[in-house]
């Protein structure tokens, strides 16, 4: 995979320090999959945070803090003794819609479940991803036919897409497998799926309220088109 | 501060922990650790007794899934910062649920969230280096690199910590990942 376009440095340290929302880590997180050069810069990032994590000043614990861990370990091991562990009960989640040869459903959205693929549009199709325990997270998957193309848009919040399959330009670049934009208000941009394949991209945006108005704008205009 | 052992010994006793259940070894990594955790989580946000619940938490987590570490995938310390990490997140976003979220973070993916087989590199290793290169960087790209470990909004946070503007903070972030990477680089 020729990946030509990354995260930037500062969206890395935020993903390591644990500071992004929900669904903007797992577009990143489906970046880190495809793309080998990435998850050695974050395994320095990485090493990094444990390294500030070793030169923090200990901050004194309560007197009795290990005897209580001790308890609670204690307590887990005659759990582990006693009982004979059941099986976890395998998650329920909906098998993700169909994705073409080719395209791979990242881990990142494994425990996510996914609408089946809807009409917004000529050649163009959505499928909403709810993330578990996030309800806030706008993550969605688009699936755009070959030649077709998302109205010219900007943004109100910040716009992760990650390209899992096809290709797109957008006026400032041409994005292809592997490859990560982030679009925000700066961002003025018509992705247009190139000729020859269909898009798919998983896409996140920041704030429910940006993602509504966002997507009603886009869908809005797509199905009039 | 009494000097830290090097992290191989961490390791060593993380190994103790997983294999033989060993309390004593468990004891060393509380004592070093949870200090540790506390006063990163304090300094991230937390209350003081917020911190010592999840320091607590952490270091628990760290005798379940001690046979989960792999010294040739991360450092003890970077190990342990990851968990940490996830704790406050959980704890965050519970938080802003008002208690209605009680999904947990499954830490079996702990083992998904390093880099493959293919990528391995000695760990402890890479610790050692990233912790020199910090050294030899320039005071204010050492600092905003440090600084982006401790908010929600580091790059809103540290422009007006450090009073800049924050398309300086971020360009001073990739000055300063440009030059870690650089010391990095064999
Ligand atoms: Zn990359
Ligand atoms: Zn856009």
């Amino acid at each position: 995979m020729d990946i030509r376009h990354h995260p930037a440095d500062e969206q890395w340290l935020s993903l390591v320090a644990g500071s992004l929302p929900t669904g903007l880590r797992l577009v990143l997180e489906t970046h880190l999959e495809l793309c080998p050069a990435c998850r050695e810069q974050v395994a320095a990032l990485r090493a990094l945070g444990g390294v500030v994590l070793e030169e923090q000043a200990p901050a004194p614990m309560r007197d009795d803090a290990l005897a209580r861990a001790l308890d609670r370990v204690d307590a887990l091991e005659n759990d582990r003794s006693a009982a004979t562990p059941s099986p976890a009960a395998p998650r329920k989640v909906p098998a993700p819609p169909p994705l073409p040869d080719g395209a791979v459903w990242p881990r990142a959205l494994a425990d996510c479940a996914a609408t089946r693929w809807r009409w917004i549009g000529p050649g163009m199709r959505w499928s909403r991803v709810s993330v578990p325990g996030a309800p806030e997270a706008n993550v969605f998957l688009l699936r755009i036919g070959a030649g077709k193309y998302l109205p010219q848009h900007t943004h109100r919040g910040t716009e992760l897409t990650q390209v899992l399959y096809g290709r797109f330009h957008d006026g400032r670049a041409l994005f292809g497998p592997g490859d990560f934009d982030l679009a925000d208000g700066e961002v003025h941009h018509q992705p247009v799926v190139q000729d020859g394949s269909e898009c798919i991209c998983l896409a996140a945006v920041e704030g429910r309220l940006h993602f509504d108005g966002l997507i009603a704008r886009w869908f809005g205009a797509a199905v009039g088109m | 501060r009494s000097a830290a052992p090097p992290p191989e010994d961490w390791s060593a006793a993380l190994c103790l922990v997983a294999e033989r259940s060993d309390r004593e070894a468990f004891g060393r990594l509380f004592s070093h650790f949870a200090p540790r955790v506390k006063s990163y989580l304090m300094r991230t946000g937390s209350s003081d007794a917020l911190a010592e619940e999840l320091a607590q938490e952490a270091l628990v987590t760290v005798w379940r899934k001690a046979a989960l570490f792999d010294p040739a995938q991360a450092a003890v310390s970077t190990w342990i910062f990851t968990i940490a990490r996830h704790l406050r997140v959980d704890a965050a976003r519970r938080h802003r649920l008002d208690g209605a979220g009680d999904e947990c973070f499954e830490f079996d993916d702990l083992a998904a969230d390093q880099p493959d087989a293919a990528q391995r590199i000695d760990a402890t290793r890479l610790a050692q280096r990233v912790r020199e290169a910090l050294r030899r960087l320039p005071p204010e790209q050492a600092q905003v690199l440090r600084l982006s470990f401790y908010d929600d909004e580091p790059h809103a946070r540290i422009a007006a910590e450090l009073d800049l503007p924050l398309g300086t903070v971020k360009s001073r972030i990739r000055l300063a990942m440009a030059h870690l990477r650089r010391l990095l680089d064999p």
